[in-house]
This record gives structure tokens, sequence and C-alpha cells, in this order.
């Protein structure tokens, strides 16, 4: 049995529909208008226990509102939820002993109070052992260096520090379903990579995790499985591995001629492969498909034939591929 | 059971310690609750320098100011906006993915910033005890039976602030709330003058409200306005009034939780 299983998910808000300026306020007054508006429009998703699954979408695609079905602090409009079976929404307290939640955006720690405050009082709302708590806190403290700020008072935290702290306090009592919201948001590079590595591990344990980031490296280095949803709709729901090999089909090497490139000479020479001009007259960018040419038959006709003064290779990234899926340009 | 237990206490503790981070508040509450309650003396005393007036002398009137006082600091005195302002600014999301009845974990919270006006009642009414001497209960059961009271003040209180924090979900806005609820209650709870100053028809209005069981229900006992039967009354429809509000607030939250509209992170 799944683990989680949304079927035809659907949640529209009402939103006031006002015309700006003075006058539009006094008309809303008077007589009030409201519109519908759909952040979520039928969604499945089914995920397996010990998955990790990354929820990706361009800013309004309705992740976080999806989360908060899942997680069962909104009613869905349409549709229904199962995580472990139940209904998240109607049995939240039973629902919310075996998941943890992590919004990057909104902490859950006492803002007054010291960090480690925040955690006993979550060790008591779910009823953790002592035993538990101080193994846990331990395991923390080694991964996210928890000890250094648990007796600083929350509102004293550097982001870094306030995200690694709602990351425990999302994980204190061992939640078997893990939904992290932008867990990186505005993180600096030795923070992300050290919330990475902790959230692989806690992949490896086998907890089932879903993830919403901006952050495509978030997804990739952590997440097997991609959603991508756009306008409420999933656009794709596969592995990141197939995503790849599906969209990524051509390579690209970046030359530095000797002189200027002559973009029209050099696809009449070599016409299998595509020729852009690059950032200066004597850089030239040339792609070529993977599944035809291996990247040494294709490096050593170039040096060959052309004599570069230096070359460096790329390839599309996963991000130009969700860029593209966002824009509609590819389907599954 | 034990479980449930702990996780109030925890929750009281919390907020208890919330309230105490902020040492300066407290002392600007003890301070003017303090000089609050001096200014009622002074004009009371003046009012009723030519004798009694609907039935209070300025014996029983130092009584009634003192118990208005305690009662005044404990409710106004609770941080009823920390939850509200979690419900304006979505944190509310957060409370939602815990396992735990939200109504008890408010009211768990409640007593805790409740708890914390427990000194500045107690400095208050020995300074009162020691600057103004007020009569004692008119019995040891009508004693009693005012501490009863007064105890049943923190579910009062919880029921009334909670429900008109409930009303957030619909409103987005929380202050002209609590002005309209802070104002109903200091008026028709007698806080500000006695129920007896009042027209009758007003006084019937007030005595059909859960207002007057903040001040006028525990004074009236304590003064002996009403015998052992009638103390006995007021202070079972002061519990059912305790009781109904939390039912009242559970039905009120099944709708209200429907309108969480938490958008973005």
């Amino acid at each position: 049995m799944p683990i989680l299983e949304a079927r035809s998910l659907t949640k529209t808000f009402r939103r006031p529909d006002k015309a700006s300026g003075f006058k539009g306020a006094l008309k809303h007054l008077a007589q009030r208008k409201y519109k519908n508006y759909t952040a979520v429009d039928g969604i499945d998703l089914t995920v397996e226990a010990g998955e990790s699954v990354a929820y990706v979408g361009p800013n309004g695609a309705g992740k976080s509102t999806t989360v908060k079905l899942l997680t069962g602090i909104l009613k869905p409009t349409e549709g229904t939820v199962r995580v472990m079976g139940r209904d998240p929404h109607t049995e939240r307290i039973a629902n919310a002993h075996d998941i943890g939640v992590l919004f990057g955006q909104r902490t859950q720690l006492w803002w007054d109070l010291p960090v480690e405050e925040s955690l006993k009082l979550l060790k008591h709302m779910y009823g953790v052992s002592d035993a538990d708590y101080k193994a846990r806190i331990a395991k923390f403290d080694e991964l996210l260096d928890l000890g250094e700020f648990m007796p600083a008072l929350a509102r004293t935290l550097s982001l870094g520090q306030r995200m690694r702290a709602d990351l425990a306090c999302a994980l204190i009592h061992d939640p078997k379903m893990v939904y992290l919201d932008e867990p990186t948001i505005g993180l600096d590079i030795s923070v992300k990579d050290r919330l990475r590595a902790f959230l692989r591990e806690l992949v490896d344990d086998g907890t089932t995790l879903l993830l919403t980031s901006h952050d495509l490296a978030d997804i990739e280095e952590v997440c097997e499985r991609i959603v991508v949803i756009d306008k409420g709709k999933v656009a794709y729901d596969g592995p990141i591995a197939q995503l790849k090999a599906h969209y990524i089909t051509t390579k690209a090497v970046n030359l530095h001629l000797e002189g200027p490139a002559d973009v029209p000479a050099l696809t009449e020479k070599f016409p299998d492969f595509a020729w852009a001009a690059g950032a200066s007259p004597s850089e030239v960018t040339v792609t070529y498909e993977s599944a035809r040419f291996s990247t040494a038959e294709v490096l050593g006709s170039l040096t060959a034939r052309l004599s570069p003064r230096d070359l460096s290779l790329s390839e599309p990234s996963i991000e130009d591929v969700i860029r593209r899926l966002y824009a509609g340009e590819l389907t599954q | 059971m034990t479980h449930g237990f702990a996780v109030d206490r925890a929750f009281v503790t919390v907020s208890l310690k919330r309230r105490l981070a902020y040492k300066t508040q407290w002392i600007v509450a003890l301070v003017l609750g303090g000089g609050a309650m001096l200014v009622s003396m002074a004009l009371w005393r003046n009012l009723l320098s030519g004798g009694a007036l609907s039935g209070y002398d300025w014996d029983s009137m130092r009584a009634y100011i003192i118990i208005g006082f305690v009662t005044g600091t404990l409710v106004f005195g609770a941080a009823d906006w920390y939850i509200a302002d979690r419900i304006l600014d979505g944190h509310v999301a957060i409370d939602l993915t815990k396992p735990v009845d939200f109504q008890r974990a408010r009211a768990a919270e409640y007593v805790g910033s409740m708890i914390s006006t427990v000194p500045t009642v107690v400095v208050g009414v020995i300074g009162a005890w020691l600057l103004f001497d007020p009569p004692g209960p008119v019995s040891a059961t009508a004693g009693v039976l005012t501490v009863l009271s007064l105890l049943l003040v923190f579910p009062l209180a919880f029921g009334i602030t909670y429900l008109s924090i409930l009303v957030c979900f619909w409103t987005k806005r929380y202050l002209g709330i609590m002005w309209l609820r802070e104002a109903l209650l200091g008026f028709f709870s007698g806080m500000m003058i006695p129920l007896a100053f009042m027209p009758s028809w007003l006084q019937a209005v007030a005595w059909a409200l859960p207002f007057p069981h903040f001040t006028a229900t525990p004074a009236a006992i304590y003064l002996g306005h009403v015998d052992t039967a009638g103390a006995l009354g007021l202070l079972a429809a002061e519990a059912a009034w305790g009781v109904g509000m939390w039912i009242g607030a559970r039905l009120v939250f099944r709708h209200a939780v429907k309108k969480v509209t938490v958008h973005g992170g």
C-alpha cells in the first residue's frame, strides 16, 4: 500500500475581485465580488514508502498548497488524500504523529525562547521518550551542529541556524513521512551542502521524503523522482534519471579559436554539428547529439581540424529541462 | 491521559516563560494595574463620601474594587494576541501539523499567560490591603465560594477570548474584535461600575450574558449580596457558561479551520 495517495486533488480559493484605487475600494465595500482561483487542479500523486520525491514548479504553481493539503492543514475542495491510510484533514491529530513538516518560510520555534525549549515542547507533544530524545538530539548535533545554538534565543539565530533547528523540530519524533517546503531557501552554499547531506542520510535510513524547492541542486542531490507541476496540474512525474535521459539528448563544446570564428564556414565544414557564435568573436559553441557521436570522437575531430586555443565541455542541466517543462516546450 | 496532562503542562510552562521573557512589559503591567486601582479607589471614595449609593458604601466598594482589579488583571493581562497573531500571519499552519488538540493547546497557553499575571495580582492585592484595609468576606463559606468563582474565571475568560480569536479566521483582523470584547467585558462585568448602578433593564441584559461572572458574581458572593443558595446558583451559571463556550468553540473551530487560507510557503 502506498504511504501517500492523492486522487483528483483540487483546491479552489475565493479571492476578492477588487478594482485598484480608492474608487475600487469603495465599490468593493458596497458590492463585494469574488473570483474563484484554482491553486491545485486535479492532481494524482502516489508515493511509496522510502521514496524521495521532488515536487517542483514555478512560483504560484500550487506546490505549497499541495503540501498543505497533504499535511491536513487545508481541506480539499474536491478529491481525496490518504496518508498511511488516513484522511490527513479529518484525522489530523493521528496523521500529525507520523509526519514531519518544515515550511522554510515559517519557523516552528518559539521566537522568544531558547531553541531547546521548543524542542522540549515538541518532545512532549509527540511523546518522545527521554532516551530517544537524547539520542536524536545527539545525532542532530553531529550532523547539523545543533549544540552550538541550543541555548540561544530563536530570534537571535542566523537563517542557517534557524533552518537547522527547524529541521530538528520536524524530525524529533522520527516521522515516517517528511514534507520539506523549501528547506534551503536563503541559505548559503556551505549550509545548503550540510542540509543536503543530512537529507540524503535521512532518505538512506528509509524515511519517505517529499521536497519542494526552487533550488534544483537540492532535488538532484536528494531525490530520485521528480514531479513537476504547473498551474496546479502535473506536467511531469517520473525518475530524475529518466527525465535526464529522455530530454538531455545533446552535449556541447565551447571552443576558443585563435582567430575569429566563421559560423557559416564551420557549419559547412562540420554539417553534422550545430554551430553558434560565442561570447566573443573568437568563441563558438558546437552542439552534437550524444547518441550519434561520442565525446572523444567529437573532440578528436575538432582539435585535429581547428587547433583551438582552449575548449570546454558543457551539458544541458536539469535546470534547462525543467525551465522548458515550465514553458510548455516539453511534454511527458 | 497522563501524556495529555504532560503536554498541557509543557504548553503552560512555555507560555509562562514567553511572558516572563519580557521583564519590562511585566513591570509596566504591575505599575499600570496598581495605578488604575488607586485612581478607582480615589474616585469612589469621593463619590461615596456622602453615604452609600445603590447598596454600596465605601467599605464594600473597597473590596469590590480589589476583586475587579484581580479579575481585570487576570483577564486583560493574558496574552490573547499571541494566538490571534498566529492565525493572522499563517503560523496556524504549523500548529495544525502538530498532534495536539488545537483548542486544548491554546487553553493551556492561555492559562500559562494568565499565571504570569498572578504576581501582579498578589502584589496589587497586598498593597491594596495595606493601604485601604478592605472588609473580609461576609462568612467563611462566602470566602470559599468567592475563590471558586475566581477560579471559574479562567475557563470563562478563555472561552470568550478564544471564541473572539476564532473570528479572525473570517475577518483576517483582530484589533477591532479585541476592542469590542474588552469594551463589552469591562462594561457588562461590572469592572468599570457595579451593575447595581445601571438601570434595571440594562442589568437584565448584563445578567443574560457571561460577563457579570468576571466581577459582579465574585463580588456579590464576597460581600454577601446573595445568600449561599444564590451564590451556588451564580457559580452554576458561571460554570455553565464556561462549559457552553468550550463546546461552542469546538463547533466554531470545525468551521473556522476550513477557512484557513495560508498562501505561499
